[in-house]
């Protein structure tokens, strides 16, 4: 019962995303962005679904083996209720457009998104995980929820999703504290640092990735005008059709080129 | 000599070893890491193929890699710089994802696998599918066609192979087709314009052009053209492949064909759309054919050999194939069980073997069962944990049984033996299944295979009956060996053959000869005493976006998921004693977190 009740708490959305409400509800207004939003947790819902799934397959623990495998048919279902209510949006609209802004890093943190690997983690790491994921996604859904007033069939997927992940949330703490009584909170918050530690690589590897494609850029449009000219020139000289192979070409397996 | 050869980072990453000529293990990454067209170095792949032989990293002679990375990056490069300023887009994407990793193949496999530099070679792309097709292929000589989407810049190239038994063997390149003009590429375009996912879908392609008719001959011409040396080239203004990463095709190819359709948009045949869309996969269908059929009649006229190795991923289009085999002038035509990337990892193994080391040619088993073996027991267990009633029995009562549920309608998933490699499910890790209506169609569609209705499913049958329900050339047998050929099922069993006979006809049968799957032949035989037909309907043992189950345990997760009657792993037998098993463990099991 207490269980039932802290989960129950967890449908309502923390202060952080209750203060990007207005945000989330600029971001679903646009039918548009709602469509490949939806397409995206589709996509998410299913990636969990594989991991959990996967989780199921290689536990030792045959209740625990019972309860993934529910848990994975759920999220197998999520991503089929997200992608047949885009779809029905996209057949709906007249656009073909994709909206320049997606809004994705407001994505919910669900496992999906992380780099799981589900082979080399522990039943209790494995739940200590997904408590956090379910617990997080259902604060970022409940928020979704709030603000799709004016999408009232998007806002049932998102209620009866938040229902399933209520089950979710309790069974993997109920086991979590089965499986490892004595430091199931140390877990907790093991894998409350694994998730910080993941979003900052998260974020470092995307700043990084715009770093690097802004230099590259930059030398793309420096460096790379005189090489292009001599490359198009060369281009025009090729002529299209067979190309001998050389007998010598192929001869040493020891250089790369 | 121990041979590892790995391919890896486009898509479908394997690794094969070849223990004293002869390959020991070949398992493609997805199977054993679960995630499907998984491209990532197959680090699992090179650990189960270690363990399968018991040999240690240290005692590998050479780990060969299936292409020339920096070769690859020339291409790269240079497409870029070629398409200045439209690729400015595309250059840092590729260069970060080639720079960051994929160039540097021969540190990578020596900090993975601990073996010195010296020991890493390379093969050209090309190089390894030309291998794979001629070197696992029963021929002594014979012409070699490989065609795929692209290696380093090769997309095409024809040859042949010579090898005697226990000396030298010749594989020679004659010539090649380079990037951007690839017959790969133009299907993989029409793959993205017709909503499918690139690399993936293209059997989609295939399945659709049977609904269709080349209506859109005269357009798709214009977008491939014959040269006048007898090759082809694509008319990269319809094109954007080669200049973008965004989209494959350009707006010109839109104005030509007309708007594409939207992914996750059913494709509704009873509407305009719906039949445009397939009369476009008819047409491009029809020309990859064409093409096909005349760059091999001229390899044939060139060569005057009798028989054919056919590689790289195109290879996988049964239906082509087919024609190849009636119109080329070819008598045998041989595609491996894997013809795509993955079956790389063997060929450039055996590549460095014969042709490296100069090691004399061995015959090779001629099936597709190189990966890890199943475990019946894991089932048994599994079973006995949940409570279900899992039997264990001996083969002859197995076969039995098993023909019994099959006669009484009942979905079987099948495992026994090793793993098979490629992407076929050849028999080791099938869903079998009565083949006899158009209702069983649908039902695996609907209830299990969760895909488009349009999509057919492929039957197996006896060698020795092949002939009287399909209509099997000369020759065709070889193909159908390991399901690369499209052959008509006999008009007169149509009507009995309903779940595998598609619109038009045909069906990608196999053939199956009783010593690559003993047990499997004798179910077919089983199954024939009881309803006349020892004909099965045989789909791959995996669900929608999920990789071929390897371990008994993902045939059990699978089983549990979805509405296959009864499994089968090895000698056990499992099967759902109400249609509602899996409702009343779902039921039981949040009763017991209750």
């Amino acid at each position: 019962m207490l269980m039932m009740d802290s989960a129950r708490s967890h449908e309502r959305s923390t202060v952080f995303d209750r203060m990007l409400a207005p945000v989330h509800r600029w971001i679903w207004s646009d039918a548009n962005r709602r469509v490949q939003k939806l397409f995206r947790f589709g996509e998410t819902e299913t990636d969990g679904g594989r991991d959990i799934l996967r989780a199921a397959e290689v536990t030792s623990d045959p209740l625990l083996r019972r309860l993934y495998l529910e848990h994975a048919i759920d999220e197998f279902r999520h991503g089929v209720l997200f992608r047949h209510r885009a779809a029905a949006l996209l057949k709906a609209s007249t656009s073909r457009s994709t909206p320049g802004f997606k809004g994705e890093w407001l994505a919910p943190g669900g496992h999906g998104l992380d780099d799981l690997q589900v082979d080399g983690e522990s039943d209790c790491d494995m739940l200590a995980f997904l408590h956090l994921s379910e617990k997080a996604a259902a604060s970022r859904f409940s928020i979704y929820r709030d603000v799709m007033e004016h999408d009232l069939p998007t806002r049932a997927i998102f209620e009866e999703i938040l229902h399933d992940e209520t089950f979710h949330m309790n069974y993997t703490l109920t086991q979590l504290v089965r499986v490892e009584p004595q430091r199931h909170s140390r877990h907790l918050w093991r894998a409350r640092l694994s998730r910080l530690w993941k979003a900052y690589l998260r974020l470092a590897t995307g700043l990084a990735g715009i770093l690097g494609s802004t230099l590259l850029t930059i030398q793309y449009f420096v460096l790379l005008p005189p090489f292009a000219w001599l490359a198009r020139r060369a281009a025009r000289r090729e002529r299209c059709g067979w190309t001998i192979v050389s007998s010598e070409r192929s001869n040493s397996l020891e250089r790369q080129y | 000599m121990n041979i590892l050869g790995i391919s890896a980072h486009y898509h479908d990453s394997a690794a094969a070893l070849v223990v004293d000529g002869v390959p020991a293990c070949a398992v493609q990454e997805e199977r054993l890491s679960r995630h499907k067209g998984d491209a990532a170095f197959p680090l699992m792949a090179v650990e189960a193929c270690l363990q399968q032989t018991g040999i240690e990293p240290d005692e590998l002679d050479a780990v060969v890699f299936y292409e020339r990375p920096m070769l690859k990056f020339d291409r790269v490069l240079t497409c870029s710089l070629r398409a200045f300023p439209q690729s400015w887009r595309a250059f840092p994407k590729a260069m970060k994802n080639l720079l960051g990793e994929k160039v540097w193949m021969r540190g990578i496999i020596s900090s993975h696998l601990g073996v010195p530099g010296r020991k890493i070679l390379f093969t050209e792309h090309h190089q390894s599918h030309a291998a794979t097709a001629f070197l696992t292929a029963p021929t002594r000589h014979a012409a070699i066609m490989t065609a795929d989407a692209v290696g380093e810049w090769a997309t095409l190239s024809v040859g042949d192979g010579e090898r005697q038994s226990n000396g030298p063997t010749r594989i020679r390149r004659f010539r090649e087709i380079r990037f951007p003009h690839s017959l790969g590429m133009l299907y993989s375009t029409f793959t993205a314009y017709l909503g499918f996912k690139v690399n993936e879908d293209e059997y989609k392609v295939m399945g659709l052009a049977a609904y269709g008719r080349p209506t859109m001959l005269e357009q798709v011409r214009r977008v491939i053209h014959s040269t006048p040396d007898g090759a082809f080239a694509l008319d990269l203004d319809y094109f954007e492949f080669h200049t973008t990463a965004e989209r494959s095709y350009s707006s010109r190819f839109v104005d030509l064909l007309g708007p594409p359709r939207r992914p996750y948009e059913p494709i509704d045949l009873s509407t305009a759309e719906g039949r445009r869309f397939a009369d476009c996969a008819a047409s491009v269908q029809l020309v990859l054919e064409d093409t096909l059929v005349e760059l091999a009649r001229a390899l044939q006229r060139e060569t005057g050999l009798t028989d054919l190795c056919l590689g790289g991923g195109v290879a996988l289009n049964g239906v082509a194939n087919a024609r190849l085999l009636a119109e080329s002038g070819f008598e045998r035509i041989f595609v491996p069980p894997a013809p795509g990337d993955a079956g790389c990892a063997i060929g450039a193994a055996l590549y460095c073997d014969r042709i490296h080391f100069g090691n004399p040619d061995r015959d090779l088993p001629d099936h597709p069962f190189w990966g890890p073996a199943v475990d019946g027991s894991e089932l048994a267990r599994l079973a006995r944990e949940d409570g279900h009633f899992a039997e264990e029995l001996q083969d002859g009562a197995l076969i039995d049984q098993v023909a019994d549920d099959l006669a009484a309608d009942r979905i079987v998933g099948w495992m026994e033996g090793a793993l098979e490699f490629g992407p076929r499910a050849l028999g080791h890790r099938s869903i079998f299944a009565a083949p006899h209506t158009a209702e069983m169609r649908d039902r695996l569609n609907r209830e299990i295979k969760y895909r488009e209705p349009f999509r057919p499913f492929a039957p197996v049958v006896p060698i020795e009956a092949a002939t009287r329900y399909f209509d099997i050339p000369e020759g065709g047998v070889r193909l159908a060996r390991f399901m690369s050929g499209v052959f008509p099922v006999r008009k007169e069993w149509r009507s009995q053959l309903g779940a595998i006979t598609h619109v038009d006809g045909t069906a990608r049968v196999q053939v199956l000869e009783a010593s690559m799957a003993p047990r499997l032949h004798a179910l077919l035989g089983a199954y024939g005493q009881r309803t006349g037909i020892p004909v099965l309907l045989n789909t791959s043992f995996n669900l929608a976006g999920e990789p071929i189950v390897n371990r008994a345990v993902e045939g059990y997760s699978t089983f549990l998921r979805c509405k296959i009657d009864v499994l089968v792993a090895g000698g056990t037998r499992l099967r759902k004693r109400t249609s509602t098993m899996e409702n009343t463990q779902s039921e039981r099991t949040k009763e017991q977190v209750a």
